[in-house]
């Protein structure tokens, strides 16, 4: 009965292991669903056997293939994290099973499964170049192998069928698992060896595990184009873009130590008091709780490109815009909060969409604020696609479709993409080809049938978007091009460039907004008058109007010309008097000045909003 | 027992047997197949030409027949059996009839046939690209058995490059199909290029102070040590909107002649005024043809940009140079094809082995066929040097890589005609005539694979033998040597 009550806190303590899976997934939907959703968007399964044998003839491919499998249910957030959060519970509960770990101390098996929360939540900006198949779920995936693979070694008590099944489970293991199954047999061996096996069928597993973990890389890896160096790591994050290979794999090697050096937990059950007890449990709690709190990537604008991005793939562009002007209003109060370039451009891209940049542009922030990373992702990579796609650029989108694959794998977007280029450019056998695999998926088979009635009836095209408002920016010769200098300086030299002899007028409009950003006054004017004489706006919008307001100001006839706005003219007299007021201060001061009333005017962004960092 | 289960045995396998309908109705067209092996000439140790019927029905039975053979599959995925397939092609003829169920009801499509024709050199190599611009993060030179579907790689930069360097590989190349003496070229990390002389490994740079680069496009002379090489400066940039992706410039070329006896270099044609490439042997080796353009803005950091500016005034003419493979000495060069005069530009010139007929690739500008919707192949018959458009093998995409069998007999060319961006291998039977028959696709284990295969198919080369030399000796070898500089030497004659 004492022990009982002793054992009180502990046993409460290891009830509210169950909490951790609950709270996890609601975490996950809360505050992680854009990002839960991009490693869905940047991965690929399709059901289609040709597609599968390029998986299965690799080392470590049929995890691979499983992780695929279960990524793609990421589509659908809350689907996907349950069935991630199910797996680590069922991970952690396996881990306290197989290691015997004492129910008082049980929290103890879920460290391994928050290091692998911790590994998945922490990779921030990693989510745009990781290249490893099927990683989110890996981790998982692969300590569930290793744990069957440790069960499964304990059954057998005789050395030949030992060293057997060390030999064949290894083979096999390491040809569905890689890594994780060199990991699985090694904390199988230490496990065997620390049991009561008789010594000839500890020496038989120990033989035959240590022959799998020499030979099979060197056997299986020999047979793919792989370095056989690689082959100990296979399944395991490798070159990964610009960044060093150990860096992804450094939280995955403690996660498998702590599984190798588990079989040492008989000990465990040798602790008792209460207290100590407690403290284990109540650390251990702890610990599983802030390992993925403290990794887990935090940053506003981070989300925001994330939901942003995703508006735009999906062609919703007052989401996009939403998404931005929730961001802005939470950091209202933060002088130092500035949107990233991506942010930027998207809603750039958004308000042209949906025909408000001239009344809306400068209701918004500009700015360059780095992203939260230290290695170098050009914006190419994060949205080259959709800026050239809906530029009407599509022989660069096609290009960073292709870099893209190369260098991080296929996904379903770049799929997608191909095949709306594909479509825009009449190239019909090419966007089949992309169409037919996104019809063996599972979540964009419905998109890629209505994608196919634009291939059999071309008539459709123009009327369907995002078609309709790209045929008519595709209305320049074609000529070569790069965007080495960055995605975002290309668009402003190509927009404000020679005017193609059938502009349209989308044309003008879009190429009047990259003028009016451009801030020179001999090419506004050009574009100005090109966009009214093709637009015939009834009303000019208000931004296009503070602008032409400014570059009329030595131009009488210009001034009379256009039917400005009182408003407009109000807040260009405040800024003229707020000019003569900040006059004797330094150009930060008086911008700071200008913003409290007049940050939202082309004025204030012709003067003040400059040197930002395109890229 | 045994006399019980045998005929059971036979029983049950000719249960299982699919049969030609007995009745059915006639439709009077050939089903659609693909690939399009309808009506083509085939080498006789071909691998089997396995395709997909895509015609609608709901069930298909198909009739392969030869006066040596039978074969009836069932299904829309028809893969021959290789036995049965080696013994259908021991005949000169195959019909191939196809019958559709629809609604219940057999149809019988009209026959199609495929016929049976000279041998093929067994092997072919290719690389194996994704189609990209800059990115080279996995390439792999690849050698087919074309009698069957083996295929292996030989040399991967996956086993060369690491994190932080990154290695490509090019341009394989043999004497004569012969793999004992092969070069291919590695760029960046570890490079060099690499040449096996009688089945031995080397590597040299062939960069010297007196060449504008290292070799690139190169052609073996058929009977002497020595290869003609292309240098280059290559530069490529993007079409905004165009059915043409990419556009390939040089913004400089020169063509040397480098001895594989003695490593050493020497320029055939280096006209500062002049982009020569494509250096291609006659059969004989006592001429040398190329293609050159005339193109004079000056050196400096304006050239790359003017000359993507000019790059629709580049024309490629064609010209041949006559060689003494004994003394190396050269005469004059002579026009062939003049490019400027029909506004057009040829590259790729390459004669067959019997030296009467000469295969090249006519755009309507500049050196990269292979990115070039409007490429096509011509055929010189080089009797009377006429030619003509080879139109019976040309198609609406970039016709551009290619290459002769060791008999002459076949064609084996790389394009873009069935997705307009995945290079594929193509071949196609000459005779007498000059006249190519119907080509046909590379056949596959899996007939769906090109349109599955994401990656693209480049320079295809025949090999009479397989590459013995395995792909880890080749990666450590290009990891641990470095390459030996060749000397320069100076040209002779003219």
């Amino acid at each position: 009965m004492n022990q009982r009550k002793e054992n009180k806190i502990p046993d409460l303590l290891s009830k509210a292991r169950w909490i951790l899976p609950v709270l996890l997934w609601v975490a996950l939907i809360l505050f992680s669903k854009d990002y839960l959703m991009k490693v869905e968007e940047r991965s690929y399964f399709e059901f289609d056997l040709f597609w599968l044998s390029e998986y299965l003839c690799k080392p470590s491919g049929v995890l691979s293939l499983f992780g695929l499998f279960l990524t793609q249910f990421l589509h659908i957030p809350w689907v996907g994290a349950l069935i991630w959060v199910l797996l680590l519970t069922a991970s952690a509960e396996l881990t306290r099973i197989v290691f015997r770990i004492p129910a008082h101390l049980s929290v103890l098996a879920y460290l391994p499964a928050s290091i692998f929360v911790a590994y998945n939540l922490s990779m921030g900006y990693i989510v745009y170049v990781m290249n490893l198949p099927g990683y989110f779920f890996l981790p998982v995936l692969g300590c569930l192998w290793a744990l069957l693979t440790i069960k499964v070694f304990r059954k057998s008590r005789k050395p030949v069928i030992s060293l057997l099944l060390a030999l064949f489970w290894g083979f096999a293991g390491y040809y569905i698992a890689g890594f994780y199954a060199l990991a699985g047999i090694a904390a199988a061996c230490i496990d065997i060896i620390l049991s009561d096996h008789s010594r000839i069928c500890r020496i038989m597993t120990l033989t035959g595990a240590v022959a799998v973990i020499i030979l099979a890389p060197i056997l299986f890896v020999g047979t793919t184009t792989y370095n056989i160096s690689n082959g100990w790591t296979i399944g395991m994050p490798e070159q990964i873009y610009e960044l060093s290979q150990s860096r992804m794999q450094i939280p995955l090697i403690p996660a498998f130590l702590l599984l190798i050096i588990a079989p040492f937990s008989k000990h465990l059950s040798r602790i008792s008091g209460t207290r100590v007890l407690s403290l284990i449990q109540g650390v251990s709690l702890a610990a599983a709780i802030a390992i993925p709190s403290i990794f887990w990537f935090r940053d506003d604008n981070f989300k925001a490109e994330l939901g942003m991005i995703r508006s735009a793939d999906n062609l919703e562009w007052d989401k996009a815009i939403s998404i931005l002007e929730q961001v802005q209003s939470r950091h209202e109060d933060d002088p130092a909060w500035e949107p990233t370039r991506v942010m930027v451009v998207l809603k750039d891209l958004a308000l042209i969409k949906t025909g408000r940049e001239g009344q809306r542009i400068f209701d918004f922030e500009d700015g360059d604020k780095e992203q939260k990373r230290s290695w170098n992702l050009p914006m190419s990579f994060q949205i080259g696609r959709i800026l050239h796609l809906n530029y009407g650029i599509p022989g660069l989108c096609n290009r960073w479709l292709i870099e893209e694959t190369v260098f991080f794998g296929s996904n379903y977007q770049t799929y997608k993409y191909h095949a709306m280029n594909a479509i825009l450019l009449n190239d019909t056998q090419f966007a089949l080809k992309y169409l037919d695999k996104l019809e063996h998926t599972l979540f964009y088979r419905k998109w890629a049938r209505e994608q196919r009635k634009l291939c059999i009836d071309r008539s459709l095209v123009a009327k369907t978007a995002p078609y309709d408002m790209i045929l008519p920016l595709m209305c320049y010769d074609d000529q070569v091009c790069s965007d080495f200098q960055g995605c975002e300086f290309f668009l402003l030299e190509h927009f404000n460039g020679p005017r193609p002899d059938n502009a349209t007028p989308l044309y003008d409009r879009v190429a009047l907004f990259f003028a009016m950003k451009n801030k020179q006054s001999t090419l506004f004017w050009t574009r100005f008058f090109l966009y009214l004489d093709s637009n015939n706006p009834k009303k000019i919008d208000r931004y296009y109007q503070e602008a032409a307001y400014l570059f009329s100001q030595n131009n009488k006839e210009l001034m009379e010309a256009i039917p400005y706005d009182d408003q407009v003219k109000t807040l260009y007299n405040s800024f003229v008097q707020n000019a003569a007021k900040t006059g004797k201060m330094n150009h930060e001061e008086a911008r700071q000045n200008f913003a409290v009333n007049l940050r939202h005017t082309y004025f204030y962004y012709y003067y003040y909003v400059n040197e930002l960092v395109m890229f | 027992m045994r006399r019980i289960t045998i005929p059971a045995l036979v029983l049950m396998v000719a249960a299982c047997t699919p049969k030609a309908p007995s009745s059915y109705d006639t439709t009077g067209s050939i089903p659609g197949i693909f690939p399009d092996y309808t009506d083509v000439t085939i080498p006789r140790n071909i691998a089997p030409l396995n395709f997909m019927i895509e015609d609608g029905a709901d069930s298909y039975i198909t009739v392969l027949k030869s006066e040596s053979a039978e074969v009836t599959i069932k299904g829309d995925e028809v893969r021959i059996p290789k036995s049965k397939w080696n013994r259908l092609t021991d005949a000169p003829l195959i019909t191939v009839q196809v019958y559709g169920r629809k609604d219940g009801r057999w149809s019988a499509y009209a026959p199609f046939s495929m016929t049976v024709s000279d041998e093929i050199d067994p092997y072919i190599s290719y690389r194996i690209i994704p189609v990209a611009v800059e990115s080279y993060e996995k390439l792999t030179l690849r050698q087919r058995d074309i009698t069957s579907f083996k295929e292996k790689v030989f040399v991967s930069n996956t086993m060369i490059q690491d994190n932080a360097h990154g290695t490509c590989i090019n341009c394989h190349h043999y004497q004569n199909g012969d793999t004992d003496n092969m070069m291919f070229h590695v760029r960046q990390y570890k490079g060099g290029t690499i040449l096996v002389l009688d089945g031995k490994m080397h590597k040299v740079n062939m960069k010297t102070d007196s060449t504008i680069s290292a070799g690139v496009y190169p052609s073996w002379h058929p009977t002497h040590d020595y290869i003609a090489l292309s240098n280059n400066w290559t530069h490529q940039s993007v079409h905004a909107a165009s059915h043409d992706k990419l556009e390939v410039i040089d913004e400089n070329n020169d063509i040397i002649l480098y001895s594989t006896r003695d490593n050493t270099v020497s320029v055939i044609e280096n006209d500062s005024s002049e982009l020569e490439c494509y250096p291609g042997w006659s059969a004989d080796g006592r001429t040398l043809y190329y293609v050159s353009a005339h193109y004079e803005a000056p050196f400096g950091p304006d050239r790359e940009n003017q000359i993507f500016l000019d790059r629709k005034q580049l024309h490629f003419n064609l010209y041949s140079k006559s060689f003494n493979p004994e003394t190396r000495v050269w005469g004059k060069k002579q026009l062939i094809y003049d490019a400027v005069a029909r506004d057009s530009s040829m590259t790729w010139p390459r004669t067959c082995p019997d030296g009467r007929w000469m295969v090249c690739c006519v755009s309507t500008h500049g050196i990269f066929p292979l990115d070039q919707i409007a490429s096509d192949f011509v055929i010189y018959d080089l009797k009377d040097n006429s030619y003509r458009y080879a139109d019976e093998i040309n198609s609406p995409f970039a016709e551009s890589y290619h290459c002769w069998s060791s008999n002459g007999k076949w064609l084996m060319f790389s394009t873009r005609r069935e997705d307009g961006l995945h290079t594929r291998l193509y071949f196609s039977h000459i005779d007498e005539n000059g006249h190519f028959s119907k080509p046909f696709a590379l056949p596959q284990r899996d007939p769906d694979f090109n349109r599955e295969y994401l990656y693209a198919f480049n320079i295809p080369e025949f090999m009479k033998k397989p590459i013995r030399i395995p792909a880890r000796q080749f990666a450590s070898f290009i990891s641990s040597t470095d390459p030996i500089p060749s000397k320069y030497e100076s040209k002779k004659g003219e």
